[in-house]
C-alpha cells in the first residue's frame, strides 16, 4: 500500500480507498448543503432534492465499496495490514452511510420548521456554529484515513468531546426558552433532533478516526479513552 | 596521448640510464638488480595514483581531484577541468531550476504537480493552503484522496480539462476556487486553483442588484397601470378618482426617488466625475441638515443638534450635505414617533471631524450591521418601503464618504436605538471661526448629546 508497485492487488486496494474518500467527499458536500438549510432562511430551489439524491449515491458507494472488499477478501485472500485496511473500510463505509443518514435528516428538519423568530438565534449561530465544528472535525478524519495519519486520529477523539459539550450547551439554551415561553416549544424541540443528529455524526467521526489508528496500529481502540488512545498512538 | 607518453617516458629512461651505468661499472648482475627495482618502483608509482583516483571517484562527488606528478598530474588535471566544467554546469541547472521552482512558489494562484497516477509530487504554498494539503504528509498521495469535492471528481475522471470548474475551497467552504487541470508532457499534469470569490460576489451582487432594482420599479409600476385600467375601465366619481390620482402620484413619486438615488450612486460611482474639494463652514451645513429633518419629521420627533466645534471642511459640500441628510432621514423613518434624534458635530482629539446620528429608534440587530450599506439590503423589507426607502441611502453615504476617505461607523441596540458616525478624516477639518452666532437655541437643550464611541 505504501509502496506503489504496478501490481493488480495493490490498485485493487487503492481503489477501494479512493472510494472511501470519494464517498466521504459527498458526505462532506451533504453536510455542507444541510449547513446552508441551517444558516440561511432562503435557498435556492431544488436545494432539497439534490439532498435526496445525494443521500441516494451515497448508499450506492456503500453497496459497492462492500462488494469490492468481499471481492477482494475472497480472490485474494490478504492477509496482516491489507486485511485489516478491507475489515476497516467497511466500518468506515458504514459510518460514512450513518453520517449520510443523519446529515439528511438535519436538512430536511431545518428545510420543513422554518421555526420561531426567537429561535433563530439559536438555530443560526448556536447550531450552525457545532454543525460546522463536526463538518471541519468529519474533514480532518478523513484526511488522516487518506494519510493514515494517527496522530490527527488521536486530536479528533478529543475533538468529539467538544461536539458534546456543544450538544449540552444547545439543550440548556433550548430548555430555557421551551420554559419561557410554550410557544417556542414545538420549533425548540425539531432544534433538539437537529442537534442530536449533530452530536451523533460526530460520533460516527470519532469511530472513523478509531479505525484510522485500528489499520495502522493494529489494536481495537473502540471504547478506549482518549487518554488510552494518545498512549497507543505514541508507541513506536 | 601523445602528451601522456612524452610524460611517462623519463621514468623508464631513468631506469634504462642506471641501468646501463651500473652494468657499465658494476656488471650484470647489479644491472638486472637495479632494472628489477626500477621496474617495481615504477609499477608501485602506478598502482598509487590508480588507488587514489579511484578513491577519489568512489568519494563524494564535489571531492577535489587528487594532485599527480609526472604523467599522472596530466591525466588529473584534464580530470580537474572536466569535473570543474560539470559543476559548474550543475550549479547552473541548479539556479534554474531553483529559479522555477521560486517563481511557481510566488505564483498568486495554486499549482500542484500531479504524476500519471495523479499522485500530488509538489504544490506551491497557495496551493497547499487552498487544497488543504499538507506536503510533508501528502506526497504520492492521489490528489483525489485529499480533494474529494464530487465536482472534482467528476471533473478528473471526465478527462475533458479544456474548461476550469468552480468549486468550494475543501479547507474553507467559504472560499470559491476555480480549478483547472493541465497536462504535461506524458501524463503528467498540472492543477491550477484559483481563489474566485470575490469575482463571485461581484458577479453575483450584479445579478441582484438588476432584479432587485427591476423588481423596485415593478412593484409601483404595477399600481400604477391598474389604477389607469380602472380609471379607464370604470366611470368613477370625481372623489374616487382623486384618491386613485393621489395613490398614483405617490407611487410615480417612489419611482422617482429610485431613480433618482441610482442616478446620484452611479455619479459616485463615476471616474468622470471627480470630488469638487471646496472649502466651506460645517455649521450652516448642518443647520440645513437639521431643518430638512424637522420638516420630515413634522414634528413627530424632538430633533437636537448639538455642535460642539466650529470647523471649516474640505471636500463636497453637496455630497456630504446628502449623505448626512439620508442618515438624518434613516434615523426619523425608524423612529417612533415621540422619539428623540440628536445631531452631534465636534472635532476629536485627534482632529477627525465626527459628524453622529444618534436615536431611540428600533435599533438594528448585530447580524445585519455588516451588511447595511449594501444596496437594497432590507433589515426588515415591509417596513422599509412602507416609510419610502429606496434601499439605496446607506449605499450612497457609504460611497460618498468613500469619496472624502472617511468611514461610518454604527453602534445600534434592537430596541434602544442606533449611532450613526460619520468620521472625516483630519486633513479634511480644520478648527474653523467662531461662529458662536449661529449655533441654534437648540444646543442648549441638548446637554447629553453626543454620545459618540
Amino acid at each position: 500500500m505504501s509502496d506503489h508497485t504496478s501490481s493488480q492487488f495493490d490498485s485493487e486496494m487503492e481503489a477501494i480507498r479512493s472510494g472511501v474518500l470519494a464517498m466521504g467527499g459527498l458526505v462532506e458536500q451533504q453536510f455542507l448543503r444541510a449547513i446552508r438549510f441551517l444558516q440561511d432562511d432562503e435557498q435556492e430551489p431544488g436545494a432539497i432534492d439534490a439532498v435526496g439524491a445525494g443521500e441516494q449515491q451515497i448508499n450506492q458507494f456503500q453497496v459497492q465499496i462492500d462488494q469490492q472488499c468481499a471481492q477482494v477478501i475472497a480472490r485474494r485472500q490478504p492477509a496482516a495490514v491489507d486485511l485489516r485496511m478491507i475489515l476497516t473500510v467497511t466500518k468506515v463505509v458504514n459510518d460514512l452511510e450513518r453520517i449520510g443518514d443523519e446529515v439528511k435528516k438535519v436538512a430536511y428538519k431545518s428545510a420543513q420548521g422554518r421555526g420561531v423568530e426567537r429561535l433563530s438565534r439559536v438555530r443560526h449561530y448556536e447550531v450552525a456554529r457545532v454543525a460546522n465544528a463536526a463538518l471541519a472535525m468529519l474533514r480532518q478524519a478523513l484526511n488522516a484515513f487518506a494519510r493514515l495519519d494517527v496522530e490527527a486520529a488521536a486530536e479528533i477523539v478529543d475533538e468529539d468531546e467538544t461536539i458534546d459539550a456543544g450538544f449540552a450547551a444547545i439543550l440548556r439554551q433550548l430548555i430555557s426558552y421551551m420554559m419561557e415561553d410554550p410557544r417556542t416549544i414545538s420549533g425548540a424541540l425539531d432544534l433538539v433532533f437537529v442537534a442530536k443528529s449533530i452530536e451523533r455524526i460526530g460520533d460516527h467521526t470519532k469511530n472513523i478516526a478509531e479505525a484510522v489508528v485500528q489499520v495502522v496500529k493494529g489494536k481495537d481502540v473502540r471504547h478506549a479513552t482518549a487518554e488510552q488512545i494518545r498512549a497507543e498512538v505514541a508507541e513506536p | 596521448m601523445k602528451d601522456a607518453i612524452r610524460a611517462g617516458l623519463p621514468m623508464p629512461a631513468a631506469v634504462a640510464a642506471a641501468m646501463l651505468i651500473v652494468w657499465a661499472i658494476a656488471g650484470s648482475g647489479w644491472a638486472l638488480a637495479v632494472l628489477a627495482g626500477g621496474a617495481l618502483a615504477i609499477v608501485a608509482y602506478h598502482l598509487v595514483n590508480i588507488q587514489r583516483l579511484t578513491d577519489w571517484a568512489r568519494g563524494p562527488l564535489d571531492a577535489d581531484v587528487p594532485q599527480g606528478t609526472g604523467a599522472w598530474s596530466d591525466a588529473f588535471a584534464a580530470l580537474h577541468r572536466r569535473a570543474r566544467t560539470r559543476n559548474a554546469y550543475q550549479r547552473d541547472l541548479r539556479l534554474v531550476i531553483e529559479r522555477f521552482r521560486g517563481a511557481a512558489e510566488a505564483m498568486p494562484d495554486g499549482v500542484v504537480a500531479l504524476d500519471d497516477g495523479n499522485r500530488i509530487k509538489w504544490a506551491n504554498p497557495r496551493a497547499v493552503e487552498q487544497l488543504g494539503l499538507d506536503l510533508a504528509k501528502d506526497r504520492n498521495q492521489p490528489i483525489v484522496n485529499m480533494v474529494r469535492t464530487p465536482e472534482f471528481l467528476a471533473y478528473m475522471e471526465s478527462g475533458r480539462f479544456g474548461a476550469s470548474i468552480l468549486m468550494r475551497a475543501p479547507a474553507n467552504h467559504d472560499r470559491i476556487l476555480s480549478v483547472q487541470l493541465v497536462p504535461f508532457a506524458v501524463a503528467e499534469k498540472l492543477l491550477l486553483s484559483r481563489d474566485v470569490t470575490e469575482v463571485e460576489a461581484v458577479a453575483t451582487m450584479r445579478r441582484d442588484f438588476i432584479a432587485n432594482v427591476s423588481h423596485e420599479l415593478k412593484t409601483p409600476l404595477t399600481v400604477i397601470s391598474g389604477f389607469v385600467e380602472t380609471l379607464q375601465d370604470l366611470d368613477l366619481d370625481a372623489r374616487q378618482r382623486d384618491r386613485f390620482l393621489q395613490l398614483m402620484r405617490e407611487q410615480a413619486a417612489s419611482m422617482q426617488r429610485l431613480v433618482q438615488d441610482l442616478l446620484t450612486l452611479s455619479a459616485l460611482e463615476s471616474e468622470h466625475n471627480p470630488l469638487a474639494e471646496e472649502t466651506f463652514a460645517i455649521v450652516p451645513l448642518l443647520l440645513q441638515v437639521s431643518a430638512d429633518a424637522k420638516g420630515l419629521s413634522h414634528g413627530a420627533h424632538a430633533i437636537e443638534l448639538d455642535v460642539r466645534d466650529a470647523a471649516i471642511v474640505t471636500g463636497g459640500r453637496d455630497e456630504l450635505g446628502s449623505a448626512f441628510s439620508n442618515l438624518v432621514s434613516n434615523a426619523v423613518r425608524y423612529t417612533p414617533a415621540g422619539g428623540r434624534i440628536t445631531l452631534g458635530w465636534r472635532i476629536g482629539p485627534d482632529g477627525r471631524g465626527i459628524f453622529s446620528v444618534t436615536d431611540t429608534g428600533i435599533g438594528i440587530g448585530p447580524e445585519h450591521l455588516p451588511r447595511l450599506t449594501e444596496r437594497f439590503y432590507r433589515v426588515d423589507r415591509s417596513r422599509s418601503r412602507a416609510t419610502g426607502g429606496t434601499g439605496l441611502g446607506l449605499a450612497i453615504v457609504k460611497h460618498v464618504l468613500l469619496r472624502h476617505q472617511a468611514d461610518l461607523d454604527i453602534a445600534s441596540e434592537p430596541g434602544k436605538g442606533s449611532t450613526f458616525s460619520v468620521r472625516l478624516p483630519a486633513a479634511r477639518v480644520r478648527q474653523g471661526p467662531d461662529t458662536g452666532e449661529i449655533l441654534p437655541a437648540a444646543a442648549g437643550e441638548s446637554a447629553a448629546a453626543g454620545p459618540v464611541p
